[in-house]
């Protein structure tokens, strides 16, 4: 641990510090996920097979763009419901922020496990929902174990990435921008449309991509709640593994994943820098 | 519009709201079922969780890995953080990169990985290997967090330390550490969490003496919908509401206590 | 200074430490070498199997056994390839103590009283002890169908007559037989199986289909919280749940008998003490006190002296359902069960 100023480039110091955690990030981390690698080409035997399936079955195709379909309708859920929420925090007064910022953040913090738990409870026959719906005449919905509750408790679970992505920047929009053209005479809507939203850009950017990939790799919600029509690839990967012991099939799905994920996170890297996704 | 966007706000925000809070009544329902609202309350399933093995055993099981993985991701990251955080030199970029890979891989193909790697060096299901697996999931957080922290620590007061005599490692006792602290108790608060939720992983590499919390809670949910799971289901909500607020309620009273007396 | 080398170092060897501390299951592993974990459904079956299997054997042997759940063919599977055993013991359908075999996930019995002097026919099968029949019998809510409910696999699957959501277990060759029976096949001439024919059958039901249950527990909850209509899952759980006044109805009709077999994990440290387990459960006693708990017929014949006639009337097995019910012939499946299930797992996913 040094307290002295930087030293002169090249000198050994700063490797010596990230020895440790290279190392172990080298052994505990990129062998496991060579090992998929590996795998997906080598068992049960060395080829390309599972690669050769993936693109001309039908079943993985139709996985993996159900997976996708439903990452980007989730994400733009997240965008809908997360821009009025971010603006409404953004906008009002320290104390009822504050409050907002406390329910956004305990729910960032809540397992996923608890929150999907939440909903099974909401949207069974005999929830709350299910009774409203009875009450009103109609007759009981069944909203479990389909594509429809697998999306809702997907968006819940992702919202306070949204929310948190879209708040930081509008935050730190300079009020006298959208003060300045509200003298200037724009409307209301206008000034949000043309000043806030492009402002807001990059957090919007920010917002989509993280929830993206995180519902793209999504495993324990749609297992618990969802389809079994529309399974998510996540679903299907662990599905090979634990019931078939198909680790080749598997590790080329989850490659397939995996190589899907980087290309997203490549594209934001090249265009906006990684750091600024998660800071 | 404005009002509009507002109201849409608050809207979304009984939206966030609502599936936490509804686990609390839930766990003092009667109901065997999912039952919204429960037909009558006690607390039996508060008794049944504390006094089953079945959960309360994941639970310590899950409360001792996380806090292990807290103990080794802030020792493995700290040095590093100081590195990166602190020296220039060639592939720096690179590095910042590379620590931030674990983040941006889905946990299945981790969980594939670890379950064919420690079954291979014979620590599947056992707990140093999944702690090992935990931490190396960690640590993308926890170097973020001590980072940003680091960043905004004002070397000056390292510098005035030294040249008034101190050593390089008094000054980081004395000077450095009590500044920082905040920065090492939130990346390894990060970590232990990180690690006490993670679900994905756990269900393929920890076993029968070693489950984990959320493994027993997802196999638990997907077979019984045992109401038990709204017990621990509070319980965490609770654990996370104190983390949460805590800090809040103790920044308003010390921006209180700052506060010029009339 | 003792306190030097801040944290980090302390952080390491506390880590160090606890990592050390926390590596005990492998201790614990050698002392507890009188332990043995069998795999149980959970619930009524889990009751049944400690009272009258498990606490009998402990008083025998000294060997502890501790319950393990869920039920799961995979873990298994998975346990045989990783060496990290969860359960030494297990119990098996027809269906999956082929595959088993097939995969070689068992140890053998041949050195074992149950086929070198076997108490009963058939007391070993496939490397399993034949322990007990239970039936798939059709349930649904009697609210949703205040005219009577389907009486018949056909009328399950008559989604006019009988409106409402399905739900059926996620077992090939349990499921693939039913459907052929919904598509008019005659109960006795099912084996070998049209698997083809089966899975047509099986596409006209399947956008009723709202979920597939994999463990008993599941499949009541469903039931009991009024999730599903219709549902096809084992008589037992049927049962439990009109004993506690559930407004469900069942039907024997059609009922798809089928056997359960104690197993051994192949490879597992405590084989011996399990192969001792394995034989003491088919004592008649035993299995007697284990079928009038948990509801399910006993395959040990010498059983029934220890049952009453009305405990046995109630078993799937009984002479009253004869002709009603029909039989799993599962070595006349028609096909390779593997490859069923793979198409079953893959069809389901589409």
């Amino acid at each position: 641990m040094s307290a002295v100023p930087a030293p002169a480039r090249g000198s050994l110091g700063p490797w010596l510090l990230l020895a440790p955690l290279m190392v172990f990030l080298a052994v505990f981390f990129v062998v496991p996920l060579a090992q998929v690698a590996v795998m997906s080409v080598s068992d049960p035997e060395w080829g390309l097979g599972h690669y050769a399936e993936i693109a001309t079955d039908g079943f993985h195709l139709r996985v993996l763009a159900d997976t996708f379909f439903t990452a980007l309708v989730v994400s733009f859920c997240c965008l809908l419901l997360g821009f009025p929420l971010a603006y409404a925090m953004a906008a009002a007064s320290p104390g009822w922020a504050a409050v907002m910022m406390v329910v956004v953040t305990m729910s960032f913090w809540t397992s996923f496990l608890v929150r999907t738990y939440a909903w099974m409870v909401l949207l069974g026959t005999r929830g709350p929902i299910a009774r409203v719906v009875e009450w009103l005449g109609f007759a009981t919905p069944e909203l479990l174990f389909t594509r429809f509750s697998s999306t809702v408790a997907m968006t819940h679970i992702l919202l306070p990435y949204m929310v948190l992505s879209l708040y930081g920047v509008l935050k730190r929009i300079e009020p006298s921008l959208p003060r300045s053209a509200a003298s200037l005479g724009a409307t209301p809507s206008s000034v949000i449309r043309h000043v806030v939203l492009p402002l807001a850009a990059p957090g919007i950017v920010n917002g989509l991509t993280l929830v993206f990939v995180l519902c793209l790799g999504f495993y324990v919600t749609p297992i618990l709640l969802g389809s079994p029509r529309e399974q998510m690839v996540a679903g299907v990967i662990g599905q090979q593994v634990e019931e078939f012991l198909a680790f080749g099939e598997a590790s080329a799905m989850a490659v397939v994943l995996l190589a899907s994920t980087l290309v997203v996170l490549g594209l934001y890297h090249r265009r906006f820098g990684l750091d600024r996704l998660w800071g | 519009m404005r009002l509009a966007l507002i109201l849409l706000g608050a809207v979304v925000l009984a939206f966030v709201a609502t599936p936490l809070l509804i686990v609390v009544p839930m766990s003092f329902s009667t109901a065997v079922s999912l039952e919204f609202p429960p037909p009558g309350w006690w607390t039996g399933y508060y008794a049944a969780y504390f006094g089953d093995a079945r959960w309360t055993k994941p639970t310590l099981n899950s409360l001792g890995i996380a806090a292990a993985v807290a103990v080794l991701t802030v020792a493995l990251v700290t040095p590093a953080t100081f590195a990166v955080v602190r020296h220039r030199f060639v592939g720096k970029g690179l590095v910042n990169l590379a620590l931030m890979l674990p983040l941006a891989v889905p946990h299945i193909v981790m969980a594939i990985g670890y379950y064919a790697f420690l079954a291979d060096i014979q620590l599947l299901q056992t707990f140093p290997g999944i702690i090992l697996a935990h931490t190396a999931l960690s640590v993308p957080m926890a170097f973020l967090v001590l980072s940003a922290n680091l960043k905004g620590f004002d070397r000056g007061l390292e510098r005035a330390a030294l040249s008034l005599g101190a050593s390089p490692a008094r000054t980081f006792l004395h000077v450095t550490l009590p500044v920082l602290w905040p920065g090492f108790a939130a990346a390894a608060l990060f970590a232990f969490v990180q690690s006490f939720d993670e679900t994905v992983v756990a269900l393929f590499i920890s076993g029968r003496d070693t489950e984990t919390l959320p493994r027993k809670m997802f196999d638990s949910i997907r077979t019984t919908a045992d109401p038990v799971i709204a017990v621990v289901s509070t319980l965490l909500f609770f654990a996370v509401a104190v983390l949460v607020i805590v800090p809040v309620l103790w920044r308003a009273a010390s921006r209180r206590r700052l506060e010029p007396r009339p | 200074m003792a306190r030097t080398g801040f944290s980090r170092r302390a952080a390491l060897t506390l880590g160090g430490g606890a990592v050390a501390g926390l590596a005990t299951p492998s201790f614990k592993r050698l002392r507890a070498a009188e332990v043995l974990h069998v795999n149980t459904w959970g619930g009524i079956w889990e009751r049944a199997a400690i009272k009258n299997l498990f606490e009998p054997f402990t008083r025998d042997t000294g060997i502890e056994i501790r319950p393990v759940s869920p039920v799961s063919f995979a873990k298994l599977a998975q346990q045989v390839r990783s060496g990290a055993y969860e359960f030494d013991v297990t119990t098996l359908g027809a269906g999956e103590i082929i595959r088993a075999n097939q995969a070689n996930l068992l140890e053998k019995l041949d050195n074992t009283d149950l086929v070198k002097s076997p108490p009963f026919a058939g007391a070993a099968f496939q490397n399993g002890a034949s322990s007990h029949a239970f039936a798939t019998v059709i349930a649904y809510q009697k609210a949703k169908y205040p005219n009577g409910g389907p009486q018949s696999w056909a009328d399950f699957w008559n989604l006019q007559k009988f409106p409402g959501s399905r739900c059926m277990q996620r077992y090939a060759s349990r499921v693939l037989p039913i459907a052929l029976v919904a598509d008019g096949v005659p109960m006795d001439k099912l084996y070998p199986l049209n698997i083809s024919r089966a899975f047509t059958s099986l596409d006209r039901i399947k956008p009723a289909v709202r979920t597939w249950w994999t463990q008993g527990q599941q499949s009541q909850q469903l039931l009991r919280d009024g999730e599903i209509d219709c549902i096809a899952l084992w008589h037992a759980r049927t049962l439990e749940l009109i004993d506690q006044n559930q407004p469900v109805e069942i039907v024997w009709n059609e009922a798809e008998i089928e056997r359960a077999y104690w197993v051994v994990a192949r490879g597992t440290p405590n084989r011996d003490n399990a192969l001792r387990y394995l034989e003491a459960s088919v004592r008649p006693d035993r299995v007697a006190g284990f079928c009038r708990d948990s509801m399910n017929g006993p395959l040990n014949p010498a059983a029934f002296n220890f049952l009453s006639e009305a405990e046995a009337a109630r078993m799937p097995t009984a002479p009253a359902y004869r002709g009603k019910v029909f039989e799993q012939d599962i070595l006349n499946f028609g096909g390779d069960v593997n490859a069923a299930t793979q198409r079953f797992e893959r069809w389901i996913g589409t």
